[in-house]
């Protein structure tokens, strides 16, 4: 430590003697004389493409070799490299890791499952063994060759680690349970029958199993790569690897990342063979972007105004849309008064006028909806579409009927950290139910508070969104109605036992028409009969590219995250 | 060395009483860090067992003192965000914070004196309200919308400088520029202040009388008695500054303090807003001491109060 200590000083004296002289000179290059230390050294893999500098700093932008890079911009940092230990990005585990399979989105909007690490499945008749075989061949990037133990590992992991934020992907194998709760060292659902064969037992069929082994959640990690990287793993880019397309090159905390090219990529080479993602605000964004400093932009990162004004006039033609496979809604809780009654809630529903916030604020850019599962959802069906119109009268009839004719106060809980038209959104739906006289208090908190007071179950309502992990209906109905506890964490805290059993018991369905059924029947319960939320709308979510690029295929359900190699360049 | 001494004690207790504060503050408002590593698509179990192998869910005396016990050793602790030492994290922003000082504190020094003495000698006059003029906009407008307008006509329309900084000298100008702006109005103004005050002193009749003209007299003279509350200012401005300037490092994009005190307020990450909180405390508190120090010298009559003390 002394040393290190030592070290830090010293670097910290250079600098201010650097600084000094740079100040007393006044002349100096520009270039990184500098530059301090930071743990975002190059890996000892790191591949030599290209050579690009610091590019979307500004006008100094640089081009490697091929000109082969791709500069974005994030909005905010990542939390950690590691997709087991967080939910809350997904950039690098999509870009640097693989899963078994992956999803794919087809050109009718549907979705397809292929293959990815997997080479072959197939499922046991009774549907609880996958029999699957792994590619010959693949290697991590530090030419590690990837095993069928390490796929066992990665689900041992995902259940033994103490910060582990994945555990709902792992817990319908066999035996899964026992690890969780600490009564066995070994995942038993899990068998290893060489380097590329393994099987995964469940303990009861769960037809998405296939499904959520598409999910960056289950990346697969390397036993030896992630057992020698300790603490480190998910930290240092040069210890954080995967078998994806790409290499981490730098992580500069708060500051943003470097990927580069992985070599040792089984798969298709990649365009982009270098990527810059710095974080940004909307301003910054917007200015690179028009000045050629920024390849790819997010339009749900900026200013709504200025994406009508400025992009879809100037930029038509180089706006890339994805229909979105998420979920606005309003959630209410049935934990507070008057908002247990369900007649509240079905009024509340009636009076927000949800079609023209959609025309208004998002001009347009979606779809309303009327259920649970958004369009393009497996599972979505148009029986559950159409009962929800803007009725306000209606509203204050219910209103009045349930006891409450001058209405009452509710608070609506704003992440501090939404996109204006989000905010917007509040405001209106705020409006809207004062002019039924519910008044609605707009309450902001940062985004650490948001999320505690919404785990706790005492948020009184929110606005948020819920955009597929993968295409199943399981996906939403059971994060949200699937247990009490997932209920309670998202504040809904919805009241029927009966329903959350039938929630848990349809994942286990096999046959696949009959478990579409149920869900839809669900669907019409929580929301027509029960009014657990009030469904908005399903967005489309826009991106606009630089000139450079030649074509850009987003997240199939409209992530933010992408995947670089669904980018080819000029 | 007394007074020294009495002031490092007092440094001590600043330091404790600071680092109390925060642990409270951080107990009192919402926001589990537990929360936001894990994200919003987590489950109740995965929180809970987080908070657990954490030790969030100990009582509050026993965090506060396992992690002043630590402290004490030297050891801040590990970030929960970042997952590395405290003084690593800190050690390694800070060489990019003190850069952006100390181009920012030149920028202010320089151009704040410049116009406060160029505003002094022509009082009245078309030179002194304009740098009047500039130097209220200084002190009035934020720095952000400093930042952005810089941003604007920097690099949007005359492309002279990089957006964001990147590690080169050219980058690190418009952070320096919007940083010190504020402080170069406030010092402008006492310059002025300072120097119309002292032109009206009877020492300095003498020296004219002596046969110097107004402006060298003021400048020779004047300018030394004038510069004293300006240097205090100068160094309380230069330890704020490099306690951090979280604003322009986020706009900007640079690795330094401030960026490392904010992402520890969002991520309600205590080990690192603690480490962070006692660096800048510590780092102010040694301002404080050096622009006494610097006053003495600068003022003979601090410095014989100083030196009957010992």
């Amino acid at each position: 430590m002394k040393k290190t200590f030592f070290k830090k000083m010293s670097v910290t004296a250079s600098a201010l003697a650097a600084t000094l002289l740079v100040a007393s000179c006044g002349n100096s290059p520009a270039g990184n004389g500098t530059e301090t230390a930071k743990d975002t050294t190059a890996p000892t893999t790191a591949p030599t493409t290209a050579s690009t500098g610091d590019s979307t700093a500004g006008s100094d932008a640089s081009s490697g070799e091929g000109d082969a890079y791709l500069n974005i911009a994030l909005n905010s940092d990542i939390v950690s490299m590691d997709v087991h230990k967080t939910t809350n990005d997904y950039l690098v585990p999509m870009n640097v890791f693989d899963t078994l399979f992956t999803t794919v989105k087809n050109p009718d909007g549907s979705t397809t499952l292929v293959n990815s690490l997997a080479d072959d499945y197939s499922i046991s008749e009774d549907g609880l063994t996958y029999s699957i075989t792994l590619k010959d061949g693949i290697v991590f990037s530090d030419g590690t060759p990837l095993t069928a133990d390490d796929v066992k590992f990665t689900f041992e992991r995902i259940l033994t680690l103490p910060e582990s934020a994945q555990t709902d992907y792992a817990i319908a194998i066999d035996g899964a349970q026992d690890m969780l709760d600490g009564k066995a060292s070994e995942l038993r659902g899990i068998t290893v029958i060489d380097d590329t064969h393994l099987t995964i037992t469940l303990a009861e069929p769960f037809a998405v199993f296939l499904a959520q082994l598409a999910a960056p959640s289950t990346s697969i990690m390397s036993r030896s790569i992630t057992t020698n990287a300790g603490d480190d793993f998910g930290v240092v880019p040069e210890k954080t690897l995967g078998t994806g397309p790409y290499v981490v090159t730098s992580w500069d905390k708060g500051v943003g990342l470097t990927f580069e090219y992985n070599p040792h990529y089984w798969g298709t080479e990649p365009s982009v063979k270098k990527v810059t993602a710095k974080v940004m605000d909307s301003s910054s964004m917007d200015m690179a972007f028009q000045k050629g400093d920024l390849d790819i932009l997010d339009c749900m990162m900026l200013d709504s105004a200025i994406v009508d004004s400025v992009y879809k006039t100037s930029y038509s033609d180089k706006i890339v849309s994805v229909d979105r496979l998420g979920m606005n809604y309003l959630m209410l809780n049935e934990d507070s008064e008057p908002l247990n009654d369900v007649n509240v809630r079905k009024a509340i529903q009636m009076a927000i006028d949800r079609k023209s916030i959609l025309d208004s604020i998002y001009e347009g850019d979606g779809n309303l909806e009327d259920g649970i599962y958004p369009t393009g959802c497996l599972g979505y069906s148009k029986d559950n579409q159409g009962w929800l119109s803007y009725d306000p009268e209606g509203a204050k009839k219910l209103l009045a009927d349930s006891g409450y004719p001058d209405g009452f106060e509710m608070e609506i809980s704003l992440d501090s950290g939404n996109n204006d038209a989000s905010k917007n959104t509040v405001q209106v739906i705020a409006q809207n139910l004062n002019d039924v006289g519910i008044k609605a208090d707009v309450k902001t908190y940062d985004h650490a508070s948001w999320l505690d007071l919404r785990n706790s179950g005492k948020m009184n309502s929110f606005l948020a969104l819920w955009i597929l992990d993968y295409n199943d209906p399981d996906n939403i109905i059971y994060t949200f109605f699937g247990s009490k506890s997932n209920s309670a964490i998202r504040s809904c805290n919805y009241s029927d036992e009966a329903t959350i059993a039938r929630v848990a018991a349809a994942r286990a369905i096999v046959d696949p028409v009959e478990r579409i059924t149920e869900y839809g029947n669900l669907e019409k319960k929580l929301i027509q009969d029960d009014a657990a939320w009030v469904p908005l709308f399903s967005l489309k979510h826009l991106y606009v590219v630089s000139d450079r690029v030649e074509s850009f295929t987003p997240h199939w359900a409209g992530w933010s995250d992408i995947y670089f190699t669904g980018v080819e360049l000029k | 060395m007394q007074a020294f001494l009495r002031r490092l004690l007092g440094v001590v207790l600043v330091l404790l009483g600071v680092n109390l504060l925060v642990f409270i503050v951080l107990r009192i408002i919402p926001g589990s860090p537990a929360s936001v590593l894990l994200g919003e698509h987590t489950s109740e179990e995965a929180v809970k067992r987080l908070t657990e192998s954490m030790e969030l869910d100990k009582p509050f005396a026993v965090q506060f003192f396992t992690y002043l016990k630590n402290a004490a050793r030297g050891d801040l602790g590990q970030s929960y965000y970042m997952k590395q030492p405290v003084l690593n994290l800190i050690l390694d922003a800070f060489p990019n914070t003190l850069k952006l000082t100390l181009l920012s504190a030149a920028f202010a020094w320089i151009f704040g004196i410049m116009a406060g003495i160029i505003s002094a000698m022509y009082p009245g006059k078309f030179p002194d309200n304009l740098f009047r003029g500039i130097s209220l906009l200084g002190i009035s407008v934020p720095v952000f919308m400093v930042a952005l307008s810089l941003q604007y006509l920097m690099y949007f329309k005359l492309s002279l400088l990089p957006l964001m900084y990147n590690g080169s000298f050219m980058s690190m100008v418009l952070p320096a520029v919007a940083l010190g702006w504020n402080s170069a109005g406030s010092i402008a103004r006492l310059t002025r202040l300072g120097l119309m005050e002292q032109a009206e002193a009877p020492y300095l009749d003498t020296a004219r009388a002596k046969g110097l003209t107004s402006r060298t007299a003021l400048l020779t003279h004047g300018l030394r008695n004038a510069i004293i509350p300006v240097v205090t200012m100068m160094a309380l401005q230069l330890s704020s500054m490099l306690s951090g300037a979280v604003i322009t490092e986020s706009i900007f994009g640079i690795s330094g303090l401030g960026k490392l005190a904010l992402t520890a307020v969002q991520t309600r990450d205590m080990p690192l807003l603690m480490g962070t909180v006692l660096f800048s405390a510590f780092v102010i508190s040694l301002g404080n001491i050096i622009a006494d120090l610097l006053n003495t010298v600068l003022d003979p009559r601090l410095r014989s109060r100083a030196e009957a003390e010992a």
